[in-house]
């Protein structure tokens, strides 16, 4: 009885063993386990007749049906293995399982065929149920936050969470809920409700955000879309009393419903330090067609090259720009307008201190663009490598752009002049560290060059922690 | 800048000169400011008008959100931004210019007092007509107040500020009176202005006081103001030398702009806050 | 005459008749105008008709709860300390006393339940010590919350933003208000000449609380020290028409005040007690028991059914 256990498999594609090296594998596997009847399955034509499944319980059959059919297919044994590890990794992306364990067996029975295989998945649920506790601290202020989360809530993978976040100063929520289409994990849709409050002190402003949204996302060819509508009840008030006039004067609450639609091209390896590959993310929004007294179109882009070299070296390039266009008399809303400069875009000025201000609070701007071009390297002599130090990179960067207010008054031309003077850059070198697959920080020397009266520099040491970096 | 508290400020304020561009914030006047509202925002202007200093009157829909302590109205002079008559008139003060400088003390006190008066009983009485009495919070206030906001945040904002008014009338004690009651509590209100008023100009005979302008802020909109009923009007009509005592002030200080301002506003939006 | 009228309000102590502003008021006023009332002095404002303290029972209106209605009422029944006042007088009368509810009350609430330090080592000390148990537990607690809503309603929200900025606001305001009143008063006696009226009953509850109360920080009590004219006035109302419950309630410690019975009020205070006590150690016992029941009749149930589907609880066990 041949017994493969394709559990071997690393879950990671990237990193795992080869299908080839298993099959190897296979006779030692015999070896261990002599029986009297030995057959070398290898190239020879099989029929999947059964799937089981153990350990189901509120997973719903028809669910799990799109999600093995193609093991139904194989023809022979590499393929089933193959196939069946897909499965596996499908069942697992599905998040709805701790464990998957696959087994796969000849067929016995009655109406078993000579070349009959079963394969039997055995898996364990996650629990109805399961939560979480954290406590923050950061920004001057100590938050807990306790999260609930119930995976598989009716049976075919669809996911409620609930965050509450408890802070001294303020306090949000979130409640969302996400479906994905069977047999197409892509394909899914997602309800959220949250609230959000949120301090900026470059602006002198505090913003409360309650609100609802409805996303669909789904694959089309290479690229990834999402379409969102969001409605937003917005609070906008100072944080103190000595903010600046035109920050009071944007205090008050205003109510966003826009439709987005982003369409994402991401071939790189990975979103935090990439070795290859390419980034494309254009992003649209457009506001108050669907109700609401807020009326904009906003758009956005971000692309991203990245280029290994020698050394293990990796040369990366990336260009954002956006603009913002409010439609109807009403200028725009500061909530809306884009930001720019601190440690996660133009490195060497201070947080989102770049462009138009009044008595230092920092208005943003309706239209940006920036860019940056960055040589990671190793460290230097390469401490800890295949270990520790791989966590690390040292990099040069060179970062460019500038941000400023739009006159509809004056045309394109004029708009594109004025993006293109008084340009801010900066340069400068520093050690980045990956957090995991999320996150990463930077410790970083720089030198900010082409300042504008108004802005505020962090020229030398700067450090920047985030999910998004220029 | 903060409020004029200390020294210091009032200081710097005093360093100041009364700015060209000197501007008074209140909700649009059309068709969002209430009884109250309106009431409180007359009265400052009358106050800079009574120490002749100019500005200007400038209605934003979000007036009552920009102000810091979050009640209209508020004026914007250079940098400082200070809301409601206490604060502003402890803040021209410090600028130089007071009204009640030539009382002695005891008139202090009661000018003081009197004005306490005003906002304890008439401002209150207005907010509770305005948010506790069912036919005005339906018929006026709620369209008036949510009328800058879209579909649902109307609702929801009336809403949140009835509860709040209503919580606040529960801890003053109002909240279990009638509206019989509350139109009782103005009557002895003017009454009391009335007395104390007599057969003078003003209420320290020649000069305005602040306590003038707070009372003809608060008066002289109650008697222009078309509510669901008449009643609140009839109460301040009974008093003669109150409404001549508006009259007089409304001639003095608001005789220029007052016909443009009167006619258009009241043909306009006969429910609307108007002069005439 | 019909029986008399019945009030309720808090019980002395400070060398003072009251605690409660709202009771002082009351009270000083019945003396003013001698109205005969029937005074119960407790220390639950529960045992009160309305809920409330002050409280006053009537034959023809029921109970009335508020300041200004019970001094209406007593006016009514020809107890009226301002028959002697003019028109004017009467003007004035309203004016300050709504220059005391908004310059001065704020403050004085801050003085008393807000401010960490005279809330924790004076008023809610004694209020603890004075209310019976067990409600003495959360009493305090729910007045000293009932209060901070108060001031924040009275104040707006922008108060709890910049604590230190509104509080030198309400202690600039009260100062100013004691001045005030300390000019208005200049050398008479009471507020309007030789005779005592309802403003003096209003201005004398607010001003002898902040006098007499041995507060452990407070600026606002120095101040009225500071102004002679206004604690000799103070001073003077309490000998002429507090004489007797003074020496009352000097010779008699709070503890001491408490085991006595007062009109008999007492008995069925400690019947009370007992059943409270009682009926909170039953409920705790049973609520233990039926806890810890439903916790094993479960494991219980679990353990007989082997094939079943264990309950969420457990599959964390099994792990």
């Amino acid at each position: 009885m041949g017994t493969v256990h394709a559990r071997s498999l690393d879950p990671l594609p990237a990193a795992g063993p080869d299908i080839g090296f298993v099959v190897g594998d296979d006779a030692e596997l015999v070896e261990v386990e002599p029986e009297t009847r030995q057959e070398v399955l290898e190239n020879k034509d099989v029929v999947v007749q059964h799937v089981h499944f153990d350990g189901l319980g509120r997973t719903k059959d028809d669910f799990i049906v799109y999600e093995i059919g193609e093991v139904f297919k194989a023809k022979n044994l590499i393929d089933v293995m193959r196939k069946s590890h897909e499965a596996r990794e499908k069942l697992l992306r599905l998040g709805i399982f701790r464990q998957v364990e696959v087994l796969i067996d000849t067929c016995e029975g009655d109406d078993a065929l000579p070349n009959g295989i079963d394969v039997t998945f055995e898996v364990t649920e996650l629990r109805r149920v399961t939560g979480s506790y954290n406590t923050m601290v950061g920004n001057n202020e100590g938050s807990m936050v306790l999260g609930i989360k119930l995976p598989n809530l009716c049976g075919r993978a669809e996911k409620m969470t609930f965050q509450f976040s408890y802070g001294t100063k303020e306090t949000s929520y979130g409640l969302s809920f996400f479906k994905p289409q069977p047999g197409n994990f892509e394909r899914n849709f997602s309800v959220n409700l949250y609230k959000v409050t949120g301090q900026f002190p470059w602006s002198s402003l505090r913003e409360t955000d309650r609100g609802i949204s409805t996303e669909i996302s789904f694959p089309i060819w290479k690229t990834s879309h999402t379409l969102k509508w969001e409605g937003v009840w917005r609070e906008l008030g100072c944080l103190s009393r000595t903010a600046s006039f035109s920050i009071r004067e944007e205090s008050g609450h205003s109510l966003k419903s826009s439709l987005s639609h982003t369409m994402a091209i991401d071939t790189r390896n990975s979103s935090i330090l990439p070795r290859k590959g390419a980034l494309l993310k254009i992003n649209q929004e457009l506001a108050g067609y669907t109700g609401g007294d807020v009326s904009f179109l906003k758009e956005d882009f971000e692309l991203q090259l990245n280029k290994r070299l020698i050394w293990d070296s990796v040369l990366s390039a990336s260009l954002w720009g956006g603009m913002l266009v409010p439609i109807g008399e009403k200028p725009s809303s500061i909530a809306d307008r884009f930001y720019l400069g601190g440690p996660t875009s133009i490195r060497g000025f201070s947080m989102y201190s770049i462009g138009p201000q009044s008595e230092g609070d920092y208005l943003g701007g309706e239209a940006y663009w920036a860019g940056g071009l960055h040589l990671y390297t190793p460290l230097p002599f390469r401490p800890g490598q295949g270990g520790f130090g791989d966590l690390f990179r040292t990099h040069f960067f060179l970062n460019a752009g500038n941000l400023c207010n739009l006159n509809y008054g004056e045309g394109p031309k004029a708009h594109l002049r004025k993006l293109a003077e008084c340009i801010r850059w900066s340069y400068g070198a520093g050690i980045v560290l990956r957090l995991g697959n999320i996150a990463r920080l930077e410790l970083n020397y720089c030198i900010p060059m082409g300042v504008q009266s108004g802005d505020r520099i962090c020229d030398g040491v700067q450090f920047g922690a985030g999910i998004r970096f220029l | 800048m903060s409020l004029v508290a200390d020294a210091f400020v009032s200081q710097i304020a005093a360093a100041e000169a009364w700015p060209e561009n000197a501007a008074l914030y209140q909700p649009l006047k059309g068709e969002q400011i209430l009884l109250s509202d309106n009431a409180s925002s007359l009265a400052v202007q009358a106050f800079l008008k009574m120490c002749n200093l100019p500005c200007q009157v400038i209605c934003r829909a979000n007036a009552e959100y920009m102000s810091p302590s979050g009640k209209v109205p508020f004026i914007h002079v250079g940098n400082q931004v200070v809301s409601e008559l206490g604060p502003v008139v402890q803040f021209i003060k410090a600028k130089g210019h007071s009204l009640s400088d030539g009382l002695d003390e005891v008139q202090k006190a009661e000018m003081k007092a009197y004005m306490e008066l005003v906002n304890n009983m008439l401002l209150t009485a207005e907010l509770y007509i305005q948010w506790c009495d069912e036919a005005t919070l339906e018929e006026i206030t709620e369209p008036r107040y949510s009328s800058p906001f879209p579909w649902p945040l109307n609702y929801i904002l009336v809403y949140q500020k009835r509860w709040e008014i209503q919580r606040k009338m529960k801890a003053i004690g109002w909240a279990n009176k009638s509206l019989d009651q509350v139109f009782e509590d103005v009557d002895q209100c003017c009454q009391a202005l009335s007395q104390r008023l007599g057969a003078q100009p003003y209420f320290f005979s020649k000069q305005p006081t602040e306590l003038d302008a707070l009372v003809f802020g608060h008066l002289f909109t109650i008697l222009t103001t078309q509510l669901t009923n008449d009643e609140l009007r009839e109460k301040v009509k009974k008093y003669k030398n109150l409404i001549d005592f508006c009259r007089r002030i409304e001639h003095n200080y608001f005789e220029d702009h007052a016909k443009d301002t009167s006619a258009g506003g009241m043909q306009r939006l006969p429910k609307g806050p108007s002069l005439h | 005459m019909a029986a008399p009228m019945e009030l309720f309000c808090w019980k002395g102590d400070w060398g003072l008749p009251s605690v409660d502003v709202d009771c002082l008021a009351v009270l000083t006023y019945a003396r003013f105008s001698g109205a005969p009332l029937k005074v119960h002095k407790i220390t639950n404002p529960w045992k009160s008709p309305s809920g409330s303290l002050p409280a006053l029972r009537t034959e023809e209106n029921g109970v009335i709860s508020q300041t200004h209605q019970i001094i209406t009422h007593l006016r009514k029944q020809k107890y009226n300390a301002d028959y002697d006042l003019s028109a004017r007088q009467g003007a004035d009368t309203l004016a300050f006393v709504s220059l005391l509810e908004e310059k001065l009350l704020p403050a004085l609430i801050h003085t008393f339940w807000i401010d960490a330090k005279n809330y924790v080592e004076h008023t809610r000390k004694w209020y603890a010590e004075s209310i019976p148990f067990p409600l003495n537990f959360f009493l305090p607690n729910r007045m000293h919350r009932q209060h901070m809503e108060r001031l924040r309603l009275i104040r707006g929200d922008a108060w709890i933003e910049d604590e230190g900025e509104l509080e030198k606001e309400l202690y600039r305001d009260a100062q100013e208000c004691l001045s005030l009143l300390s000019q208005r008063l200049g050398s008479q006696k009471f507020f309007f000449g030789d005779s005592p009226a309802s403003l003096d009953a209003y201005i004398f509850s607010h001003l002898a609380l902040l006098l007499k109360a041995n507060l452990p920080s407070s600026k606002l009590q120095q101040h009225l020290k500071s102004l002679d004219n206004l604690c000799n006035y103070c001073v003077s109302i309490l000998s002429m028409y507090f004489t007797w419950d003074m020496a009352a309630s000097q010779s008699t410690s709070p503890r001491r005040a408490q085991a006595e019975p007062q009109d008999g009020d007492e008995e069925p205070h400690k019947r009370r007690n007992q059943i409270l006590s009682v009926a909170v150690g039953l409920i705790a016992m049973i609520g233990y028991a039926l806890l810890s029941g439903i916790v094993s009749i479960q494991r219980g149930s679990a353990g007989n059914a082997v094939t079943g589907r264990v309950v969420i609880g457990e599959e964390d066990e099994e792990d």
